[in-house]
């Protein structure tokens, strides 16, 4: 019996052993926490771009996604023709220079998403600090182009960061797109058209908002906004879950309405 | 938002956390709720197929079952103290070691905690009443009486269970309305239960119970087996272990549906998490898993291949089993393709690209569908082999039937191989369609092929019965190592739900900002697993040779006829 036993014990470990061996071989990779970034008034573009390529290798995790070729752009290797992220983000998207496009990419990135990829990208801000995030431009900046964060956008930044929407240069303004109750500019300003089409303006990742007024009452449109996840529209229900369940926070109380009466108004 | 956090964070830190002496308290936490895990998955999968095979016995009116399900049940008795002293242990060190979080925990989940506790009084007791009633209501009313308590004991389990769930599921994926500013008494509890991943992991614990109770049942037979003195006793024990290992295998077979659930709810909840658990720093995890997985198809099947030695007709199927051997490899090593893996510039460079110029078409998830699902399918055919080897179906339609059978099995094969290559072609949101396809032409094959076998098998003239306890010593170490393998796959694909959360007690709701925040690597998780599985299956092992003293026999010989029971 005894045979037996040391038998089994040698079957056990054996197999323990081998399990244990070839995950050990493989590479390891450990799962960083983000440390606090303390930048000082006069932090200079190199150590901005230093803390940001620390960040984008590291606990970032934008390496997971970015620079595979497959599921997001490359962004420190060219990207068809376009060169690396520094060299091509000032021309992405009307009106906005490469700081401020690469910021919204950041703390809003259904705001405008790559033709060719999902809206996949998560909201940096609410994982990372609003230091970390500015780090992380300068760094993308510095890949092909020219570092321009200062340490004047950073607090600027920070005022505005309760959404974690908000572009440079609109800083202290409430809601998005600089508390405009225009609803256009507030559709544009939200990212909406990413997704959404409006008037032949826009993605189809969403339903066609143009007649949206034929179909869904004000306080439907409204509980969209607000819970969007709450009802799906037929037909999108693979895209449950992409839009953002933030604009409650983002647009104030004037705003909200002006969108929610013009949009019931779209029959 | 995340600033304040943070500050507040590192303000909390010093109240927040305790240090467990030598191995620090993220091991001994994890040491704590990973044993205890084990346990609960047994004393929840066991009563299952125990009340199943109860019924067997009942209605079938084959003793032999009624006494294979007493003895799951006596092995459970002493696995429940096992279960509810690591509970114990468990929720002590989490108290101790994670103060704060443990206090924000129960600000929320207090009054289920409450009734968690009820429920588990209630099953101890009905445990109790099932297994010491079980010779006083042996006949008649009194054994359907007897085997509802079994239901009822299966009932208060899977409501533990449930409940248990709803705390870690929400930890993974608490209500996006939840942010870290929500004061946790003003969370509704049933709102923080019916988070995104509770119902898949409800559904996807109880069939891996199933499975893994199987599989412990088995290692327990064929211990009895290695050490009976006599040919009757490992008659029993030889059939007990291959019951134990069709359990495992045939739950194992749907396992992967659930997870595939799992998954996309793990995806829509958010998708960077879901992208951290495919494709971030745990994506090499899922190469071992493959692993894993290979090594129990192979195992299994290469068990039922030796049992068949024990079948008189079996001799008919052997040339078949090379063929068989050679699917299984090939679909192994297509599923354990790396593809998308996370690589820094200096591994991309030297691999050519994001992925392996001439590997990298096997390991996406078109080619590794396709190799699983003829992997289930070449399993199935070696139960089905098994089945038939002792019998030659007299029904008139058995050469049509036969045929009807392999057609289906060539059609399955066919739509699995077809819809494999066509997602090379197709948008990766059909390609994710196009699995639904695969799995629905595999499991329709197994259901109707099964249920023509069995009207085919009926009068079917026998070519000698099956000469139970003939089987060669190896087999017996391959439930051994089924057994260890199904254990260190819990361990991982628990490191795995756990780990996606990184350094968050609860996801963008609550940071871990204690010195073990920062979530290990493979390797060291590896090392951990391997410690929880060998102070389990040593605990195990107590418990079968405990099993062993209080009753040193429990056989009934296959060919003395069983009494009427349930008239």
């Amino acid at each position: 019996m005894w045979a037996i036993n040391l038998r089994i014990i040698g079957v056990v470990l054996g197999t323990l052993a081998l399990y244990t061996l070839i995950a050990n071989k493989i590479p390891q990779v450990e799962s960083e926490v983000p440390h606090a970034l303390t930048l000082g008034a006069n932090v200079t573009p190199e150590q901005l771009t230093n803390a940001g390529d620390q960040l984008y290798h590291g606990a970032g995790g934008c390496t997971a996604c970015h620079g595979l070729g497959t599921r997001a752009p490359n962004l420190l290797t060219d990207e068809k023709g376009a060169g690396p992220i520094g060299a091509r983000c000032g021309k992405r998207e009307a009106g906005k220079d490469c700081k401020a496009y690469i910021y919204e990419s950041l703390t809003n990135p259904r705001a405008f998403v790559v033709t060719g990829y999902e809206p996949i990208m998560p909201e940096m801000g609410r994982i990372l600090s609003q230091q970390q995030i500015w780090a992380l431009v300068a760094f993308l900046e510095s890949n092909g182009g020219t570092v321009d964060v200062t340490a004047s956008d950073i607090p600027a930044a920070s005022a505005a960061s309760g959404a974690g929407a908000a572009a440079p240069g609109a800083a202290g303004a409430p809601g998005i797109a600089g508390g405009s109750t225009d609803p256009m500019t507030m559709i544009r300003g939200a990212g909406c058209t990413a997704c959404h089409k409006i008037s032949g303006e826009g993605g189809a990742i969403g339903p066609d908002l143009t007649h949206v007024g034929s179909r869904l009452s004000a306080n439907l449109i409204r509980e969209s906004i607000l819970l969007p996840d709450a009802k799906t529209a037929k037909g999108f229900e693979k895209f449950k879950g992409v839009m953002p369940k933030t604009f409650g926070h983002q647009f104030t109380a004037e705003q909200l309405e002006a969108l929610v009466q013009f949009l019931a108004a779209h029959k | 938002m995340a600033d304040g956090m943070l500050l507040q964070a590192v303000a909390d830190t010093a109240n927040a956390y305790r240090d467990f002496p030598v191995i620090g308290s993220r091991a001994a936490v994890w040491i704590a709720a990973e044993i205890h895990l084990m346990f609960a998955a047994f004393v929840l999968g066991v009563p299952i197929f125990a009340v199943v095979a109860e019924a067997i016995g009942i209605f079938g009116k084959d003793q032999r079952y009624d006494r294979l399900s007493k003895e799951f049940t006596r092995l459970l008795l002493i696995a429940y103290s096992a279960t509810a002293i690591w509970g114990a242990v468990f929720v002590f060190l989490l108290s101790t070691l994670y103060p704060k979080f443990w206090a924000y925990l129960t600000a929320i989940f207090g009054p289920s905690m409450w009734v968690y506790v009820s429920i588990f009084f209630f099953e101890s007791f009905t445990l109790y009443l099932y297994y010491y009633g079980w010779d006083r209501w042996k006949y008649g009313r009194a054994k359907i009486v007897h085997w509802c308590l079994g239901i009822l004991l299966n009932v208060w389990g899977t409501t533990v269970m449930f409940i248990a769930d709803s705390w870690l599921t929400y930890m993974m994926t608490p209500p996006r309305d939840i942010t870290p500013e929500t004061s946790p008494a003003s969370i509704k509890i049933w709102h923080a239960i019916m988070n995104h991943t509770w119902m898949p992991i409800n559904i996807h614990r109880l069939i891996g119970n199933v499975v893994f109770g199987g599989a412990i049942v088995g290692a327990y037979a064929s211990y009895r087996f290695l050490a009976a003195r006599t040919d009757e006793e490992r008659a029993h024990y030889d059939w007990m272990g291959y019951v134990g290992n069709f359990i495992a295998m045939s739950a194992l077979i749907v396992l992967p549906f659930a997870g595939y659930w799992l998954g996309r709810e793990i995806y829509q909840y958010d998708q960077s998490m879901g992208i951290t658990m495919m494709g971030g720093f745990m994506s090499w995890l899922w190469v071992i898993q493959a692993f894993l997985i290979a090594v129990l198809f192979l195992t299994g099947n290469y068990y039922l291949w030796i049992g068949m030695g024990r079948i008189p007709g079996a001799e008919r199927y052997r040339p078949y089993t090379k063929w068989l051997l050679v699917v299984l490899v090939l679909g192994a090593l297509v599923w354990g393709t790396p593809h998308t893996m996370i690589a820094d510039s200096r591994e991309l460079a030297a691999m050519g690209g994001s992925h392996h110029p001439l590997l990298g078409a096997l390991g996406v998830m078109s080619a590794k569908n396709t190799a699983v699902n003829l992997m289930i399918l070449a399993t199935f055919l070696s139960f089905l082999l098994y089945r038939r080897a002792n019998i030659r179906p007299v029904v008139p339609w058995a050469k049509t039937g036969t045929r009807i059978q392999a057609g289906m099995f060539i059609i399955a094969a066919a739509i699995v191989l077809f819809f494999g290559v066509r997602g090379y072609f197709v948008e990766a949101i059909v390609r994710i369609g196009y699995s639904v396809y695969q799995v629905g032409a595999v499991l329709a094959c197994i259901v109707f092929v099964t249920l023509i076998d069995v009207l085919m098998a009926r009068g079917a003239q026998s070519l000698g019965a099956i000469q139970w306890g003939k089987m060669p010593p190896r087999s017996q170490y391959a439930l051994f190592i089924l057994a260890v393998t199904f254990t260190w796959l819990m361990g991982l694909m628990g490191f795995a739900r756990s780990g996606i959360r990184q350094h968050w007690h609860v996801w963008q709701v609550m940071q871990d900002t204690s010195q073990y925040a920062a979530t290990p690597a493979l390797g060291y998780a590896a090392i951990m697993i391997s410690i929880c599985v060998l102070i389990f299956l040593s605990l195990v092992g107590f418990i079968f040779w405990l099993g062993g003293l209080a009753e040193k026999s429990t056989f009934v010989p296959s060919t003395v006829e069983a009494p009427h029971v349930g008239h």
